[in-house]
């Protein structure tokens, strides 16, 4: 079953961007709403992100690529959970990064995870 | 005296313009009136009508502020007076290194761009021309009824310098009561060549 229905998979994830809001097999929480949620944190002051309109910045590094990232920070391993507690508490993972705590609830953290995830 | 078929010609031309005009002005006020447009500010630009806008903006902002002469920059005074005009009336909303712009700040559309960067984005002198007159329809207050000259030259001295400012130099800096000592060399120095840019600029 897995064959079969991985391309439609493949789409889907292909598809994130377009309005589905089916985050990839793992990713919990809801990309759609993550995707707002991290503009209510100004999360694209400092990054690029796609699919998020904003200026050329590069405070922070571009958020385009972190299902591809081994790392976050160049500190810990690039799991959910993990970039979870780094949006959530940046000093706790990194200290002495610039980046602020931005006041993230819990469940804004994951959705916003799962729309970075989702790319 | 034109033929009859160039008059012909010209009729249909100015009757097609004028068809299309009114047709295009009849859909404009059925958007307009409808309310179609989403007004909230979590609904996110569209990015062209965003990056059209930024760059009119530069311009705009290139073209007013280029007469203006840049001052001596970078005294530990006057960046403590920076610093102090900084916390009181901008980390608000533009945050700082390590510190986070209040939840007003954080949830505006458009977003208030940090200042980590400014010496990038910005020249001096456009600094404090934004500082000065804001800007029109992105939340960015006009500060000259607010603040006095000197006080708008501090705080673009504090801004130019931010660059060169750790997380701990900025707090140390916008702490109440925080003194001269705090203002660390390399951040005056920052300040002193921002100021110093601007004169070769102006000698060129």
């Amino acid at each position: 079953m897995n064959r079969r229905y991985l391309p439609m998979l493949l789409t889907a994830v292909a598809l994130a961007g377009c309005g589905s809001d089916r985050p990839p097999p793992g990713v919990q929480g809801d990309p759609e709403r993550g995707k707002i949620a991290l503009t209510q944190y100004a999360c694209h002051s400092c990054h690029i992100v796609p699919s998020v309109a904003g200026s050329k910045v590069y405070v922070g590094r571009p958020l385009d690529d972190l299902d591809k990232r081994r790392y976050i920070a160049g500190k810990v391993p690039n799991t959910q959970d993990n970039l979870v507690r780094f949006i959530r508490d940046p000093q706790a993972v990194d200290p002495g990064t610039a980046m602020p705590t931005l006041g993230v609830s819990e469940r804004d953290a994951r959705d916003i995870s799962a729309y970075l995830l989702s790319r | 005296m034109l033929s009859n078929r160039a008059r012909l010609i010209v009729k249909t031309m100015v009757l097609t313009l004028l068809g299309a005009g009114v047709s295009a002005a009849i859909v404009g006020l059925i958007v307009l009136r409808g309310g179609f447009y989403n007004i909230s500010a979590t609904e996110s630009h569209y990015p062209l009508i965003y990056t059209v806008f930024e760059e009119g903006l530069q311009y705009s902002i290139q073209n007013h502020a280029q007469d203006i002469e840049v001052p001596a920059l970078g005294a530990p005074e006057q960046l403590l007076r920076g610093a102090t005009v900084y916390a009181a009336n901008c980390v608000q909303c533009h945050g700082g290194p390590g510190t986070a712009p209040s939840k007003h700040g954080m949830s505006m559309q458009p977003v208030p761009g940090p200042l980590v960067d400014a010496d990038v984005n910005w020249e001096t002198r456009e600094l404090y021309w934004i500082t000065r007159h804001g800007i029109k329809m992105s939340g960015m207050p006009a500060w000259e009824y607010h603040l006095s000259d000197s006080d708008i030259w501090a705080v673009v001295a504090f801004v130019s310098a931010m660059p060169a400012m750790s997380p701990q130099d900025f707090r140390g800096m916008t702490a109440p009561g925080a003194g001269v000592q705090s203002v660390p060399a390399a951040v005056q120095e920052s300040a002193k060549e921002s100021a110093r840019a601007a004169h070769q600029g102006d000698q060129s």
